[in-house]
């Protein structure tokens, strides 16, 4: 009987809600998260798509939240080592203070996997990291700032306070 | 950032949202047009081309990749799969996540379509609990699914202990989702 060689369980400790018996993630599913956007907005439009990515940022990734709640900044930045750690490809520091966490994707691991692949991307491919990461942020008390995109990238993540600036969707790059 | 490693879990999650926003129809259509003709189609592109060689390239290193427990057997005739340890059911299961009615359907939702149109038919039974089986034959052959054990022998999921779970779904010469027996 045919099995891939992989670990029989996942790390010992991780940040990560979910988790797989194997330590990273299978690349290919990045066709199927750049197909889904483009479904979506095909069907349903661009506010739909938005609408898609607060859902499952305030739903399925509602464990991320409660883990930011509880562990503050510290939280975030354990959130995003061991999520990166898990995706193929990415290159991205993790920079940690107290009042902020900044992740320098040198390379996101989703853009680069689409390309290699010559596989068309949805243009509005890197917007989905801010409304996620928003609707994640949000109830712990965060708020996120993307700049950059389409393969590199600077993400924040940072005190919610009044005198945030909000995110100017024209500082998130246009993917291709 | 929504990345792979946990790449079954926000899918399903999706198939609720998209039966939400419009219903059944738009989850059809989401594995078809989405999965099966833009992620996928790089299967869909081989086995159309090369039809049963092409599922032994594409299943392969694909399974393997995703980490399944699987055994294949391939004849002239007949591609088949006996799936012991599913890994994106193995995945829902081991992190209690359950939002859309049942997340099993999706493969035969993209791969039905797939194998229409690559000129196959599909017998296939999953039971819900990570374990299935697949044969896939051209639709000009009449032959009935093979009998438990006599193609795949003791690898053959049909014979595990337990295999027969209470909501075991069961497909005969099919290409839809919705064509269970």
């Amino acid at each position: 009987m045919k099995s891939a060689a992989m670990s029989e369980a996942a790390p010992a400790t991780t940040s990560l809600p979910y988790t797989d018996t194997k330590p990273a993630g299978h690349a290919d599913f990045y066709f199927a998260i750049n197909a889904t956007f483009r479904f979506i907005l095909r069907h349903r439009g661009e506010e739909a798509l938005r609408s898609c990515w607060r859902d499952i940022g305030g739903s399925y990734y509602r464990p991320v939240s409660k883990q930011w709640t509880e562990q503050g900044m510290h939280g975030v930045a354990e959130y995003w080592r061991a999520f990166f750690k898990a995706e193929p490809g990415a290159e991205v520091e993790v920079v940690e203070s107290a009042d902020e966490v900044r992740l320098e994707v040198a390379r996101c691991p989703a853009i680069h996997h689409l390309r290699t692949h010559g596989r068309e991307i949805v243009p509005q491919f890197c917007q989905h990291c801010y409304f996620v990461n928003e609707a994640i942020a949000s109830p712990a008390g965060l708020t996120a700032r993307v700049c950059g995109g389409n393969g590199t990238c600077t993400q924040r993540f940072i005190k919610r306070t009044v005198e945030a600036e909000a995110q100017n969707l024209e500082d998130i790059a246009t993917a291709s | 950032m929504i990345g792979c490693y946990d790449f079954c879990g926000h899918y399903e999650w999706t198939f609720e949202w998209l039966r939400q926003q419009g219903g059944h129809e738009l989850v059809r259509a989401y594995w078809d047009e989405a999965i099966h003709q833009d992620s996928q189609l790089h299967a869909s592109q081989l086995i159309g081309e090369k039809g049963i060689e092409g599922m032994k390239e594409y299943w392969g290193p694909t399974l393997a990749d995703e980490g399944a427990v699987y055994e294949r057997t391939v004849t002239e005739d007949v591609f088949r799969i006996d799936m012991h340890e599913c890994p994106s059911k193995g995945f829902l299961l081991r992190n209690g996540l359950h939002q859309y009615a049942d997340y099993c359907d999706h493969c035969m939702g993209w791969i039905g379509p797939l194998m229409q149109k690559a000129g196959f038919v599909i017998d296939h039974e999953h039971n819900h609990c990570g374990q299935c089986w697949w044969e896939m034959r051209r639709i000009d052959d009449a032959s009935p699914a093979s009998a438990p054990g006599t193609l795949a022998g003791t690898s053959d999921v049909r014979l595990r202990p337990g295999w027969k779970s209470p909501a075991t779904d069961h497909y005969e010469r099919a290409t839809d989702p919705d064509d269970k027996t």
